[in-house]
């Protein structure tokens, strides 16, 4: 747990505070998004939590301990931290990016190689091609990645985290958010996530601390930020579209209903026709023999020379998790002019569908 | 042969038939350079790591280096006679104070280049200002400091001709008394083993840097 109590922090003598005031509660296992715009003291109030910045009045408490008796370095071991413009150690293998705390509190060597393998494999790097890379061999989804590993290596209890998914573009932003969830649902760290984008916040935060000058707006879930903003400022930070917005909040696992028959690569065209006629998109999914995706046939496909399947059928130009929020799989529809999104788990093994339907429908019984 | 009018094939004679002196010229001259460029490292290293540190000695240490460079090194030489004498301390004491100004410089920019978001994130994750120095701030501005080095040995190679002037030996005995005795046979075998030491010692350095580079990224 982290609270803040009347938390201050001036720079220099005279200038306006950075943060003033500052009341929050983080209950142990959640994330906290603080969200506000640039110079709000979102960074200032994270960085006071690891004393990286001093206080200048008030505490914060971390698990009941006032953090200035901690001494700030063995603190700082105990809290996973993550810039936002990642500062990985150029001189140093991802590998040994990932091991600096586990080196710094002395682990047995064997045991730092383990655990950087897996902490590799969790961020989907391969230990393999990557551990001897260097940070500028990566690319910048996979930078964040190691940044993120970096900060988990000694499973500290509380993470700090600075626009964790700022230098990437929009799809690999949100392969890295739906990832994070999963994630955070087995370890359940405590989360202090600073981000700029209202949207992100909606979708990472259990809870939604809203600054603006150095002051706490809002403090609230998702849910009541949308609902009832605290004043002018919170309502156009949300924006319009709130229940557009809405559609973050609701994981396309939450309303998953729709089945659709899968057929072999060797199966027959004959035998897919029937699921594909019986079908509500008028499709049947092709599976691998390890029942992986790989595409579909549909009525057009249908009326294709071939005998068998694998003759005739088409690859999806994107699929999802189920992971995936309502807003992704709305995106990832329109983008691909489908009424549909095929949904898939973490190897790729069909679980149904979303339409455009369903998505109506899930917003309409959220108003 | 006419005092100033000479062949190649002149110098390849004058340098087959003095080798055994040649050979000792060259080890004076690289015995005095070596000494002056493990100084050179040593000070020079500290001092920009001193102002990298502490604003006020990169106050003081920085222009210090800088006008160093500017006198020249006749100058040089005759200002440090009261102080070191004659001989081989002359020449070893100039001639690190010219290799100062590259590896200072070198050190304190690299150390300043680093940037700011790695020293933080390396701070956040708890490790202490000694730990951050030896292991980021050290092997980041290795090859920075090493492309000092480099200039600086390049540097002193030349300059080192001139530590003759005071009695501290090397290849430059042969330029002074090739003058003294107008041999240009003798300045140009001088010029000549001083450029190659230098190129030979600049590709070897080359080199290293390079592969320290490579290590890194
Ligand atoms: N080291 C510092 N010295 C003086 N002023 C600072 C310092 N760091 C931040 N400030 C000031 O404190 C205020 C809050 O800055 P902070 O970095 O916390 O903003 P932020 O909310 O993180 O903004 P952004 O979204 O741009 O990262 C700003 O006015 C900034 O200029
Ligand atoms: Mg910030």
């Amino acid at each position: 747990m982290i609270r803040f109590e009347n938390v201050t922090k001036i720079f220099s003598r005279g200038t306006i505070p950075a943060v003033s005031n500052l009341n929050i509660e983080i209950p142990e296992g959640t994330i906290c998004c603080m969200v506000g715009p640039s110079g709000c003291g979102k960074t200032t109030s994270m960085k006071m939590v690891n004393r990286l910045h001093s206080i200048t009045e008030g505490k914060i408490y971390i698990d009941e301990v006032d953090n200035s008796t901690i001494d700030p370095i063995s603190l700082r071991l105990d809290i996973g931290y993550v810039i936002q413009e990642i500062g990985l150690f150029p001189h140093m293998t991802i590998a040994d990016n990932v091991a600096t705390v586990l080196v710094e509190k002395k682990w047995p060597k064997q045991e730092i190689g383990k655990r950087v393998d897996e902490l590799l494999e969790l961020m989907g790097l391969e230990p393999k091609i990557y551990r001897q890379r260097r940070p500028s061999h990566l690319s910048g989804g996979q930078r964040q990645r190691v940044g993120v590993a970096r900060a988990m290596a000694a499973n500290p209890p509380i993470m700090l985290m600075d626009e964790p998914f700022g230098a990437v573009d929009h799809i690999a932003r949100v392969r890295l958010q739906n990832e994070f969830l999963t994630l955070q649902e087995k370890i359940s760290k405590t989360i202090i996530f600073v981000t700029h984008d209202i949207d992100e916040a909606i979708k990472m935060g259990d809870m939604i601390a809203v600054m603006r000058e150095g002051k706490l707006v809002q403090y609230s879930t998702p849910e009541d930020l949308l609902s009832t903003p605290a004043d002018e400022f919170v309502a156009n930070l949300v924006g319009g579209n709130r229940s557009i917005k809405r559609l973050h909040l609701i994981r396309v696992s939450e309303i998953l209903n729709r089945k659709v028959a899968t057929v072999n690569m060797s199966d027959t065209l004959e035998a897919a026709k029937k699921h594909v006629i019986e079908n509500a998109f008028n499709v049947v999914y092709v599976v691998s023999d390890t029942g992986v995706l790989n595409g579909f046939i549909g009525k057009v496909e249908l009326k294709q020379e071939g005998e068998f399947v694998k003759d005739v059928y088409r690859s999806y130009p994107e699929i999802i998790s189920d992971e995936a929020t309502l807003s992704d799989a709305l995106s990832v529809m329109l983008s691909n002019g489908e009424s549909y999104v095929p949904v898939v788990d973490d190897f790729e093994h069909p679980l149904g569908a979303v339409s455009l339907e369903d998505v109506f429908k899930a917003v309409r019984q959220d108003d | 042969m006419g005092a100033s009018r000479f062949e190649f094939r002149d110098v390849w004679e004058y340098i087959t038939s003095n080798q055994d002196y040649l050979i000792r010229l060259m080890i004076q001259h690289a015995h005095l350079v070596f000494f002056a460029i493990v100084l050179g490292v040593v000070i020079g290293i500290t001092l920009g790591f001193l102002s990298a540190y502490y604003k006020p000695v990169a106050a003081v240490v920085l222009p210090f280096a800088q006008i160093m460079m500017t006198v020249p090194s006749i100058a040089l030489i005759g200002i440090l006679l009261p102080f070191v004498g004659l001989g081989f301390n002359n020449g070893l004491v100039a001639l690190t104070l010219y290799s100062l100004l590259p590896i200072i410089r070198n050190t304190y920019t690299g150390l300043n280049e680093i940037s700011p978001s790695i020293l933080e994130a390396a701070r956040g994750m708890g490790l202490s200002e000694r730990r951050i120095l030896w292991r980021i701030k050290l092997p980041l501005v290795l090859p920075v400091v090493f492309a000092g080095i480099r200039t600086a040995i390049v540097m002193i190679v030349g300059i080192g001709a001139i530590a003759s002037y005071v009695g501290a030996g090397g290849l430059g005995d042969l330029i002074f008394r090739g003058i003294a005795r107008m041999r240009p046979v003798m300045i140009l075998t001088g010029a000549i083993f001083i450029s190659i030491i230098a190129i030979f010692l600049d590709i070897i350095m080359g080199w290293i840097e390079r592969k320290l580079i490579a290590r890194q990224t």
